[in-house]
């Protein structure tokens, strides 16, 4: 007789030790197992509701400065330490992971409009309503340990110039920075005179960066509503372009350096590439108020805006709109936003004196995560981005509460466009063809380029 | 500078030419008014050349050689031909008076073009008077001889030689005024022909070299444009660089963006990692650790151990009073830990109170029905109760005679809480349950019976005839219920159809016909036991007769049986009447069948015969002769060829006592029909549709006719007259397409709709509402026409998407994707632990960005991504890259 039986050897399904997880011998065999279109998608939907549950971004407020945050800075060489000055002159170093200041850094007789700090974090720099360009010396983490007493340090240099400042931006892995006031100049920590100066038209400079992946490219936005290019090989100005409203801040992509993101007065973002200017690459909607702030995440896929209707807002950077709002009730009109070094953590500086610590995904679960927990958690992310698409998941993955004022706005907004739309479309239907060319959004709000 | 030079040069060339055209004119004038002015330039030559000292600086500055050389060349020039040499001394002694720049009283020259024929002319005239110059006077006289002897003009003789030496006149050669040959060339002064004579020299070669160079480059220089053109030229070549500069990045951002996966956790350097790394930075902190410390580190320790282990075990030394003590504590300690596990082992077992309750459920659940099924668990559970019983009897262990009843008592039983009370009274009636058993036991043996049928109570109290009697009375009450009973036919719902009524009225009139059957039999049972009064036993015989007779299980089933076959027979009753009840179809049909086979059944031998035009009831031919034994079986077997056999087995359980009946007493029925009036009059009470069928019944107990088989066929379309399934289905499907693609509203007019006031004449439905109705009805025909099952008639293929499939399709293709298809695919392989195997869900579930908590990302840096790599292999050629590069990110496949 023939007996028919399975066979394993006892090594296959032995345990070494008893914590060891037991095998577990499954037969992949589609035909087994019909329904697991279907399991996956409840799947994804309870991950996706869990996602909603989970959702709880923000982390804390860190309360000190006595007038309204200005400008921030992370520290590039440190993850948890960040520089953010106030109106009143105040500028603060905060321990991100306690949320107590290190330090003050007192000198600044007017508002702080600019803060950076070099690549290696060893020097703060800082500018002003004062006119003055200020650079001090960072603390180590270990002094500031030990003498918590006299945490006040004197500035490095003190440089006073003719104009105010209005931002500054320090090259990367170099010992140049940029300052942005009635001119844009650059200036070595070395020397009390800026090294170069460039000017183009009279306008004044609110804001400037230095592109990181190239760091002899800049930056810069105008009240002139100009964006406009220096390379500082050449030491010369290269291209501007002239929009509709202001642009109140630009950041360049750390990943991809020849794209940056403009956030303009609007309410929108725009991301051009800097060889194509004379349209924008992506228009990034969402924002019912002027975009005051935008800081690009490290891994150069999503970056954060701070805009003046009280929120902030997290975009894909090829997103058309944004993928998470955060608000709270206290927040006011925010300033300034960073990303953090490592990409998770977003930090937020508002009217309200306020800096906020908020986590850049939602329901995120900080701490150690078990090799078998954080398994699963990409399972749930893998199948909740393969079903986005269907209904169900879409509607609970998009909904947002949002404030009234800004649900209200948002709709008005959202009523006001629909209508100019129909209204282009009639004048286009009425007049002769070819006569109305319709311009897409990319480049409607530019008006020129200039050479 | 060169070139400046260069023209400066030039300028001052021309000006100096310009001069000493002037100057020449004016001086050959001069010469040929008198001669007397020779003396005094011969005078001045000696004294030298008196050159103006700015000129003379120049000359210097321009060509310091080429001047020192020509005071050389000089005196041979003017030694050979001094003619020319006075001339240019006169000219530039003139010239400096009149023409100098300096002051301008004088006016400018209008034109400085030589105007040379003019001036040959001009010399011409006067030279017949020139005596002094010895070169001109002889080809002169010479000519002019020629002249008068042959008449021809005095060119033709010697025109080119006089040509010569005018030229020579005209231009005094120095190194201001070039040769002829210079002359006959562009007429410029190179500088190749300046730096000619130093050709072969010594010490010039810089000179020449920086001349060679300059003479290179002979571009003039433009005019400076305007700044702000400048600046922009600067601005689009710094932009234009910048462009090619980022562009370097294209690769690395596409290969980047491509990427299913970017990694920024790239491992970093967190410090120690080996045990000893860390302990060797331990420093003691805490009193213990201090203690501990001091200990360690003793000098006397720590020498042990340098040393050897001798030392250390000498050290080492205890007393046997610590070690016994140390012994004794163990086992104190032991003891203790085996008391703690045993009772923890004996705690763990305890179960709750919840897990009892259920458990005690359980058995008794368990119990029960093993009683039920198990006569010898009965046997033995009726055991056991009865021996508590009479263990209670025995100890009265109930009847508060514990000691903790007593105490109870004791202290009063109002004392005591809620709970006790409870418990006590709940030991009472235990008693009283145990003790009052054996009375119940008693009773229900008795009850048995009583509850198992109130129907048929009367019936199996006595099983005697009245009981039948009354039963079958009852029956008859209620077959005549129905009878009367005529129910309306439904008016709204499915079973208002036209053929859901049909069949309803099919079936009325069968259940009627049978009731009336039913009705007969019952009348002359009735009769019987009122005439034959039959023994018990035989009455027995007649309710027991199906189970006997066609075995169809124990006798003392069929007491119920009979009693639920009349439940049947009304209940088919009701059911035609009401019609709600058989809902389902099947058992319309076995109903359908039950009630006609019963009818069939029922029917007398003699109603058959009479029946006999109407086939339908051939089965029962066989059964008209079913005076003998043998027709039985042929009954039997024509069911069987009927192919209804089971259904028939089936509606057989509650038909049998009936037909049994019939079967048993048939005869004597028949016998008594044909012979009592009596009876007959007792039918015409009964109803006036009875009557007839009495008469029918009557006549068909005549003559026999012949039967012959209905072939299968018929048979079958027999059965299934009922149901036109192909009409159902048109029916069904219709209603399919009508829920699909609904039928267009008929317009109906709405008073003041689509109208003027009632002014106007009704002119009907208002013609855009035929138009509309028009168009809706062509959509849907269309829509129908598209359907699948539009040319398949025999099937539905519905169209209708179900709301929960909705949910797992999205309305429009989402948007990276370009076609339904690729999307399909790409969400088609499930990706979860279960669906695949381990080594593939890592890849399957990798997210977009892989980054570690707490890992600084540095941005972007440049690496050649070449496409001849990638072609290889991305993998390959950028690992090593990324070694390299610490913390740097990078994507890999």
């Amino acid at each position: 007789m023939k007996v028919k039986v399975i066979s394993r050897s006892t090594d296959e399904f032995t345990r070494e030790r008893s914590q060891d997880l037991q095998r577990v011998f499954r037969n992949f065999d589609p035909t087994l197992r019909t329904q697991e279109k279907a399991v996956e998608y409840v799947r994804a939907l309870n991950a996706a509701k869990l996602d909603k549950i989970f959702a709880r971004p923000f982390i804390g407020a860190m309360d000190g400065h006595i007038d309204a945050v200005s400008a921030m800075a992370k520290n590039p060489a440190n993850l948890k330490w960040l520089f953010s000055g106030s109106m009143d002159g105040d500028i603060r170093l905060w321990d991100l992971a306690t949320r107590q200041t290190v330090c003050q850094f007192p000198g600044h007789q007017g508002a702080v409009r600019g803060l950076t700090a070099s690549t290696d974090g060893r020097v703060l720099v800082s500018c002003g309503t004062d006119s003055t360009v200020r650079l001090w010396n960072v603390p180590l983490p270990s002094h500031t340990q030990d003498d918590s007493s006299d945490n006040d340090t004197k500035p490095l240099a003190t440089y006073v110039w003719k104009s105010a400042f209005w931002g500054v931006d320090h090259q990367e892995n170099g010992e140049l920075f940029a300052t942005a006031g009635a001119q844009v100049d650059i200036w070595n920590h070395n020397r009390s005179q800026p090294i170069n100066s460039f000017e183009w038209g009279k306008d004044t400079v609110i804001s400037v960066r230095f592109n990181p992946g190239e760091p002899n490219v800049l930056a810069t936005s105008g009240s002139d509503r100009s964006i406009t290019i220096y390379d500082l090989r050449l030491s010369s100005p290269a291209r501007k372009m002239i929009m509709m409203t202001k642009t109140n801040s630009l950041a360049w992509n750390p990943m991809e350096p020849m794209n940056f993101t403009a956030a303009n007065e609007d309410c929108n973002c725009y991301s051009y590439d800097v060889r194509k200017m004379n349209e924008a690459r992506c228009v990034h909607r969402d924002h019912v108020s002027a975009v005051m702030d935008i800081d690009y995440s490290p891994t150069g896929r999503e970056f954060v805006t701070g805009s003046y209707d009280r929120t902030v807002r997290i975009f894909q950077y090829n997103g058309g709109h944004s993928r998470e709002i955060y608000h709270t009730k206290r927040m006011q009109r925010v300033f300034c936003v960073k990303f953090s070094n490592d990409g998770s953590y977003i930090i937020s500086g508002s009217d309200d004196t306020n800096l906020r610590l908020w986590k850049a995904k939602a329901s995120e679960q900080l701490g150690v995560l078990l090799p078998r927990e954080r398994k699963n958690h990409e399972y749930l992310e893998a199948v909740k981005n393969r079903y986005k698409h269907l209904p169900e998941v879409k509607r609970i993955v998009r909904h947002r509460h949002l404030p009234k004022p800004i649900y209200k706005a948002a709709s008005l907004r959202r009523i006001m466009t629909d209508a100019q739309r129909k209204k282009d479309e009639r004048r286009r239907a009425h007049s002769a063809p070819g006569s109305i060319v319709n311009k897409p959004l990319r480049k409607r709000r530019i008006i020129k380029e200039i050479e | 500078m060169a070139e400046k030079g260069k023209k400066e040069k030039s300028r001052g060339e021309i000006t100096q030419r310009r001069r000493r055209d002037g100057g020449e004119v004016r001086g050959r004038k001069r010469k040929s008014l008198s001669s007397s002015g020779k003396r005094k330039e011969e005078k001045k030559r000696r004294s030298g050349p008196r050159l103006p000292n700015a000129l003379k600086r120049e000359l210097e500055r321009l060509n310091p050689t080429v001047d020192g050389e020509a005071s050389d060349g000089d005196d041979e020039e003017i030694d050979s031909d001094a003619a020319v040499g006075n001339d240019v001394y006169e000219y530039e002694e003139g010239v400096a008076e009149e023409e100098s720049t300096r002051n301008k009283r004088y006016d400018p020259v209008e034109n400085y073009e030589f105007e040379l024929p003019e001036d040959f002319e001009d010399w011409k005239v006067p030279s017949d008077g020139e005596e002094d110059d010895d070169e001109n006077e002889d080809p002169g006289r010479h000519g002019r001889l020629l002249e008068d002897i042959t008449g021809l003009s005095a060119d033709a003789f010697g025109g080119k030689k006089k040509k010569d030496l005018i030229i020579s006149e005209a231009y005094p050669e120095c190194e201001f005024n070039p040769t002829g040959d210079i002359l006959d060339g562009n007429g410029r002064i190179s500088i190749h022909d300046l730096l000619d004579p130093l050709h072969g020299k010594s010490g010039f070669s810089k000179l020449r070299k920086d001349l060679h160079r300059m003479g290179k480059k002979t571009v003039p220089t433009l005019a400076p444009v305007a700044r702000t053109d400048q600046e922009r030229i600067e601005r689009k070549a710094a932009y234009e660089q910048s462009k090619k500069d980022i562009t370097k990045w294209e690769p690395l951002v596409k290969r980047n963006r491509e990427a299913p996966t970017l990694f920024f956790d790239e491992d970093k350097e967190l410090g120690y990692s080996t045990i000893g790394a860390i302990a060797s930075e331990f420093t003691p902190r805490t009193d213990f650790e201090k203690k501990m410390a001091s200990l360690v580190n003793q000098s006397e320790v720590v020498d042990a151990h340098k040393r050897d282990g001798a030392r250390l075990l000498e050290l080492n030394e205890v007393s046997i009073e610590d070690v016994k003590e140390r012994q004794e504590r163990l086992a104190k300690m032991r003891d203790l830990l085996f008391r703690h596990e045993m009772k923890a082992k004996r705690v763990k077992k305890i179960k709750s109170k919840t897990y009892h309750r259920l458990l005690k459920k359980d058995k008794s659940k368990a119990a029960e029905a093993s009683i039920r099924m198990d006569p010898e668990a009965a046997k033995e559970h009726a055991m056991k109760i009865e021996f508590k019983r009479a263990e209670e009897r025995m100890t009265l262990k109930h009847k508060n005679s514990s000691k903790w009843a007593k105490r109870i008592l004791k202290r009063g039983l109002d004392a005591q809480d809620d709970s006790t009370k409870a418990a006590f009274s709940e030991q009472l009636s235990q008693h009283a349950a145990l003790t009052r058993k054996i009375n119940s036991i008693k009773e229900s043996s008795s009850s048995d019976d009583s509850s198992d049928g109130d129907d048929s109570d009367d019936m199996s109290a006595g099983s005697d005839q009245e009981a039948a009697e009354k039963l079958i009375k009852k029956a008859k009450e209620k077959t005549l219920q129905i009878l009367e009973g005529d129910d309306e036919l439904p008016t709204s719902g499915v079973l208002a159809l036209p053929f859901m009524v049909r069949g309803l009225k099919k079936r009325k009139e069968a259940a009627d016909e049978e009731a009336k059957l039913a009705l007969e039999e019952y009348e002359s049972s009735l009769k019987q036991m009122g005439d034959t009064s039959k023994s018990r036993s035989s009455d027995k015989d007649a309710k027991g007769a199906p189970g006997g007779k066609m075995v169809f299980g124990a006798p003392e089933k069929v007491v119920n049986r009979t009693t639920k076959k009349e439940k049947v027979n009304n209940y088919y009753g009701d059911s035609d009447s009401e019609s709600d009840a058989d809902a389902n179809a099947d058992d319309n049909t076995l109903n359908d069948h039950t009630g006609k086979s019963l009818k069939e059944m029922d029917i007398d031998p003699s109603l058959l015969r009479e029946e006999f035009g109407f086939s339908h009831d051939s089965v029962f031919k066989s059964f008209g002769d079913a005076e003998d034994p043998e027709p039985k079986t042929a009954y039997e077997v024509a069911y069987l060829s009927s192919d209804s056999w089971k259904k028939v087995r089936k509606s057989s359980d509650a038909v049998k006592g009936s037909e049994a009946d019939l079967n048993v007493r048939k005869p004597g029925i028949v016998a008594q029909t044909e012979n009592d009036p009596e009876s007959e009059d007792d039918d015409e009470d009964s109803g006036t549709d009875s009557e007839v069928e009495m008469v029918d019944g009557i006549l068909s107990s005549g003559p026999k006719s012949s039967y012959e088989l209905p072939s299968q066929a018929e048979l079958i379309q027999r059965a299934f007259a009922g149901d036109d399934v192909e009409e159902d289905f048109i029916k069904q499907k219709e209603a399919v397409l009508d829920e699909e693609n609904p039928e267009p509203e008929k317009p109906v007019l709405l008073p003041g709709w689509g109208q003027w006031t009632g002014v106007q004449k009704r002119r009907g439905l208002p013609s855009w509402m035929l138009k509309e109705h028009e168009a809706a009805k062509q959509k849907r025909d269309e829509s129908l026409k598209k359907r699948k099952d539009a040319h398949l008639n025999n099937v539905i293929i519905s169209e209708k998407l179900g709301k929960k499939a909705e949910k797992l399709h999205t309305k429009t293709l989402p948007y990276p994707y370009t076609s339904k298809e690729v999307f399909e695919q790409s969400i088609r392989m499930p990706i979860g632990p279960e669906f695949n195997p381990v080594t593939a869900i890592g890849a399957l579930n990798r997210p977009e960005v892989v980054k570690k908590a707490g890992v600084i990302i540095k941005p972007i840096e440049y690496e050649d991504v070449s496409v001849h790599e990638r072609g290889e292999g991305g993998r390959k050629g950028s690992a090593p890259k990324q070694g390299k590069v610490n913390g740097k990110n990078r994507s890999r496949k």
